[in-house]
């Protein structure tokens, strides 16, 4: 079923009850798309069309609510009685569209988009490939797992792994309970910490960037490519240091194991953090 | 809540505003009890961070720290010679750190809790533990801030707990419990070494995750009621 709505006005689409929902609606560009979901998956795939098609798989007690005004796009569900069972979407947007998902038990994943992406789940894992200007995920208890940003990148979960590939731009991670993966990064400025687990980093160091991974129960990698110029600062309480390459301290800070030396022209900063694990630069 | 003041708040702190600016925000100040604690917020943290030991900055980390109070924007960033200039001048990492912290606490105070914040600012405002005879590290001199406003998240925790299922219960916990083993090993490594700015610097952002944390846990509680 294919249906246009009327720009600027309020409407909402009221699925018949039934097995499922199928429904396109044609937006104009700019529309931000929202999908609130408690529980099920949604899955965010991309087309060259001015159109989002809505396709939710659900009871016959539930329904799909979509609201559009000409500015957002809203999706949600709700029941006759009591909240809903259970939805599992899978939506098909423009690739520009701005995309703005939440859940609490679920997946969230998104595919090819190169719009914002804002995601919060508290339950399930973020999966996203793409992302424009500023791409913002978070699960509570979930893992989260990014690559092809292009843009700005805050990626944190609490009690899950935070793994990025092939990000072109600022990158934030950060968890409490799991490790943090950085591959294939080129930023000048990236912050990686997690309280309990490794953090690894494998991209460029540019010479006017700042890199800061630090975690309290883990090891610390950092790939340095030949050629880098940075200054680096290793702190650690009870932790080890290696390098596979020479270094040679230039000012040995006060206090246990903390010190500074120099890579090249020094103009990089990299700030290297573990309370009780191994830091290790490695080459690549 | 933030209006077009709000940002200029620590501008007319530092008396860097205009004559004619310094009267409209004063009339605005007047009218606006949010933007009145605000300043009241941002009195006790400059002049808690003026009271910690002075040493040169290993880097600039204080638009960060405005940046979470939303003080920094594009527009007012760093005159030469201006506030931000002078801050950077007098403040350490670790010292910075702790003004995080601070922040955060007083914010968390403020912002996710629906209760008034004056227990926090008394505290935030008493005078730092000294004349011990021991160093006081800069983050012990805003423990009372984050006691405080850990006390007050946890408190609403565990008012919404039934509100929250049980598997995100045990993630919060037990990621709660991660950081307060975290935090325990940092002050145990703190007292053998208090002047250690890994060890405060570490240690203030171990305390501020817990924070996000607990403020995280509060949203939930609040998204579910």
């Amino acid at each position: 079923m294919t249906l246009t709505m009327t720009l600027g006005l309020l409407a909402a689409l009221v699925q018949a009850p039934g097995e499922g929902t199928d429904t396109t609606i044609a937006v104009r560009a700019g529309t931000r798309l929202e999908v609130h979901n408690l529980s099920g998956d949604i899955i965010v795939r991309t087309w060259d069309r001015n159109s989002v098609r809505v396709q939710a798989e659900h009871s016959s007690r539930d329904r799909v609510d979509i609201g559009y005004g000409g500015v957002v796009l809203k999706i949600s569900a709700s029941s006759r009685r009591g909240a809903p069972r259970g939805v599992d979407y899978i939506v098909t947007v423009p690739v520009a569209m701005d995309l703005n998902l939440s859940g609490t038990y679920g997946d969230i994943s998104v595919d090819g988009s190169t719009g914002r992406i804002n995601i919060e789940s508290v339950q399930g894992d973020v999966a996203v490939r793409g992302g424009r200007s500023l791409v913002t995920l978070h699960s509570v208890g979930g893992d989260v797992q990014v690559s092809g940003v292009r843009g700005r990148l805050e990626a944190s979960s609490t009690n899950g792994e935070v793994t990025v590939d092939d990000v072109e731009g600022e990158v934030y991670a950060e968890t409490t309970n799991g490790d943090v993966m950085l591959r294939d990064i080129r930023s000048d400025n990236v912050s990686a910490t997690t309280v309990n687990g490794d953090i690894v980093y494998r991209g460029t160091i540019g010479d006017n960037g700042q890199y800061r991974l630090s975690t309290h129960n883990g090891d610390v990698t950092m790939t340095v490519p030949v050629g880098t110029n940075a200054t680096v600062t290793v702190s650690t309480f009870s932790g080890d240091f290696e390098s596979d390459f020479p270094v040679t301290l230039t000012g040995p800070s006060r206090q246990g194991k903390r010190f500074s030396f120099t890579i090249g022209s020094g103009r990089a900063t990299l700030e290297l953090e573990s309370f009780q694990g191994s830091i290790r630069l490695v080459r690549p | 809540m933030t209006d077009q003041w709000t940002h200029r708040l620590s501008e007319y702190l530092d008396g860097e505003l205009s004559a004619t600016e310094r009267l409209q925000i004063e009339e605005h100040l007047g009218g606006c009890p949010a933007c009145r604690e605000t300043l009241d917020e941002l009195r006790v943290v400059v002049a808690r961070a003026a009271s910690l030991e002075d040493g040169a900055p290993e880097r600039d980390l204080w638009p960060a720290v405005a940046e979470r109070i939303g003080a920094a924007r594009p527009e007012v960033e760093q005159p030469a010679g201006g506030r931000w200039r002078r801050l950077r001048l007098t403040l350490t990492v670790p010292q910075l750190a702790a003004a995080a912290l601070a922040l955060m606490a007083v914010s968390a105070g403020s912002v996710w809790l629906a209760r008034p914040r004056r227990p926090i600012m008394q505290e935030a405002a008493a005078p730092p533990a000294a004349g011990l005879g021991v160093t006081v590290s800069p983050v012990a001199a805003v423990e009372g801030a984050y006691q405080s406003a850990v006390r007050d998240l946890e408190r609403v925790l565990a008012e919404g707990r039934g509100r929250l299922d049980t598997a995100t219960v045990r993630v919060l916990e037990q990621n709660l419990r991660i950081i307060d083993a975290a935090i325990t090993e940092c002050r145990r490594a703190l007292a053998a070494d208090p002047a250690s700015p890994y060890l405060n610097a570490h240690l203030a952002q171990t305390m501020k995750r817990k924070l996000e944390l607990l403020r995280q846990a509060s949203r939930l509680v609040a998204a579910r009621t």
